[in-house]
């Protein structure tokens, strides 16, 4: 990434507390357009609270969310959103799926349906538009999920963990086509995940949060070259990054070696 | 399909449940053959097929009146509980304000209302309609409310996120997730409501449908007649347990197969070609 990219999403000091307990303590980050940052951290760091936030779904007790230079506070509708579960509806086919966005938001017209047909068939559901997602596999559901974020045309993109629920075969599989649909459609990508390689084989930058409160804790710089692939995984700049940022996650050096456990010695 | 994932072919389907009704009409003839049961306590099939040709004007008219009471009914029980489900799913007083007063009202023997009701409506076709009503009524609301609220609220939000109104998250999320629960509710009652008709008509008998022939037929002894009208309320039964089914099987095609039904697929632009450059452009 470069420093003249200008910034597409600030999220300005924002804050949340349920009841008495504060759930997000006021967090700032700025992310430049086409950028993709992943957000790593535990359960209970404030992961999901931010993007519900950032979604416009819930209202911040502080702060601003600014996209485009435009506050966009607890205002739904402006960015892409994607959880883990793929939230598809049984009683509509894949291509319905897909063109959900125009339906929830007005019509669906001619045009969204050839529009996504096309989508579809890129992606390698050409054959399936009219099934139903029960009959789809795991990472053909979650496929469809990103294509219906992909035909609401947004700029921005919030991934809370969307491949967490697939075997890890399909999760590369899914890694490595999510960055081609990235560096296609320019999309400026937060992705949240429970993964130190899938966050670094991803992102320009990762962000390591850390809970009661949630807040960010450390920032790192992944200066990784694109286009990534398999062989990134065992790239020693890669492995470097990836001890440091086990180190920045388990809150201690990582190359210190794992307490002596009942099971040594025994071999 | 059967359990190995097998197609069972339509005329297997068909005639299975034929065959089975067939046995138990041979069983039920060669019962009363092979004991010697005298007609005034268990007609044969034959003497029941010819009460029932012998009284049919009465009877046809009869089995129309309960058909009509029962239709009505049905629809305004199942109406009415559907509306009041989603108010209660949409309004949180309402439904802890109603739910113990529903299921304390199921408690009250239907009998006992249909007395009121005669009191309060007359010996018209109100109080019937009302008892068979109420019979669809309660299994409605609460398979209504349990789809409603099997609805993933990370669904909801995801379509908030959308930009969706709460009009269009009804329209689009939750009302199809009532679809399979409501269908239950119905095939249940398809036949319940039956049984409320006939109640109601004894209850409140005036016009003579099959439930008042039902009572009258009953207090001449003449058992032929009594099976002759207790096959016929099973036929209004079956008929309409089976066109609610068929409702089902159209409402919900996603449950039946993988593939969504011809008029419910893509039907691809003229010219692909043209597509491809809207993606493109889009």
């Amino acid at each position: 990434m470069t420093a003249t990219r200008s910034v597409k999403l600030e999220i300005r000091a924002v804050g949340q507390r349920f009841e008495r307990t504060q759930a997000l303590s006021p967090t700032s980050l700025s992310v430049a357009e086409g950028e993709f940052v992943s957000i790593i951290g535990p359960s209970g760091c404030g992961k999901s609270t931010l993007f519900n936030i950032v979604s416009g779904i819930r209202e911040p007790a502080e702060g601003q969310v600014l996209l485009d230079g435009a506050d966009v506070t607890g205002t739904p509708g402006k960015v892409g959103y994607l959880l883990q579960k793929d939230l598809l509806l049984p009683w509509q086919t894949a291509l319905e799926n897909i063109v959900l966005g125009a339906k929830l938001t007005g019509r669906v017209s001619r045009d969204d349906r050839d529009r996504a047909a096309a989508l579809a068939a890129r992606h390698g559901l050409g054959d399936f538009l009219d099934v139903f997602p029960h009959a789809l596999s795991g990472g053909m559901r979650q496929r469809v999920a990103v294509l219906r974020t992909l035909m609401l045309a947004k700029d921005v993109l919030l991934l809370d963990e969307p491949f967490g629920a697939l075997d890890s075969l399909t999760r590369m599989e899914m890694q490595r086509w999510l960055l081609e649909v990235w560096a296609e459609y320019g999309s400026t990508i937060l992705f949240v995940t429970h993964d130190v390689d899938e966050a670094l084989f991803l992102a320009d930058r990762v962000v390591v949060m850390s809970p009661r409160p949630g807040r960010v804790e450390h920032v790192l710089d992944v200066a990784l070259p694109r286009p990534r692939d398999l062989g990134t995984f065992t790239e020693p700049a890669f492995v470097a990054l990836k001890q440091e940022l086990l180190g920045n996650v388990y809150g201690g050096p990582a190359a210190e070696p794992l307490p002596a456990g009942p099971w040594r010695g025994r071999s | 399909m059967n359990r190995a994932g097998r197609r069972v072919p339509l005329w297997v389907r068909g005639v299975v449940p034929l065959a089975a009704i067939a046995v138990l009409v041979a069983g039920w003839a060669a019962v009363v053959a092979v004991f010697g049961i005298p007609s005034y306590v268990l007609p044969s099939p034959a003497e029941t097929v010819a009460a029932i040709t012998a009284d049919w004007p009465e009877l046809s008219r009869g089995a129309l009146a309960t058909t009509q009471v029962f239709v009505a009914g049905f629809l305004a029980g199942t109406a009415g509980g559907f509306l009041v489900a989603v108010v209660m799913a949409q309004v949180d007083w309402v439904r802890r304000a109603l739910y113990p007063i529903l299921i304390a009202s199921q408690a009250v023997p239907i009998i006992a209302i249909g007395a009121a009701l005669v009191i309060w409506l007359g010996f018209g076709l109100a109080p019937k309609l009302v008892i068979v009503a109420l019979i669809v009524f309660f299994p409605v609301v609460v398979n209504v409310l349990d789809g409603l609220a099997a609805v993933d609220e990370d669904m909801v939000d995801l379509a908030r996120a959308m930009g969706a109104s709460r009009r269009k998250i009804f329209v689009t999320v939750r009302l199809p997730a009532t679809y399979t629960p409501l269908f239950s509710a119905l095939k249940m009652t398809a036949t319940f409501s039956v049984t409320g008709a006939v109640l109601g008509e004894q209850a409140a008998s005036s016009s003579g449908g099959l439930g008042t022939y039902l009572a009258e037929q009953q207090s001449r002894l003449n058992a032929p007649a009594v099976f002759g009208d207790i096959v016929l309320l099973a036929v209004i039964g079956i008929v309409a347990f089976a066109l609610i089914a068929g409702l089902e099987w159209l409402a919900t095609p996603w449950r039946r197969g993988s593939l969504a039904p011809k008029r419910r697929r893509y039907r691809p632009a003229a010219d692909p070609a043209q597509a491809l450059d809207v993606v493109r452009a889009g």
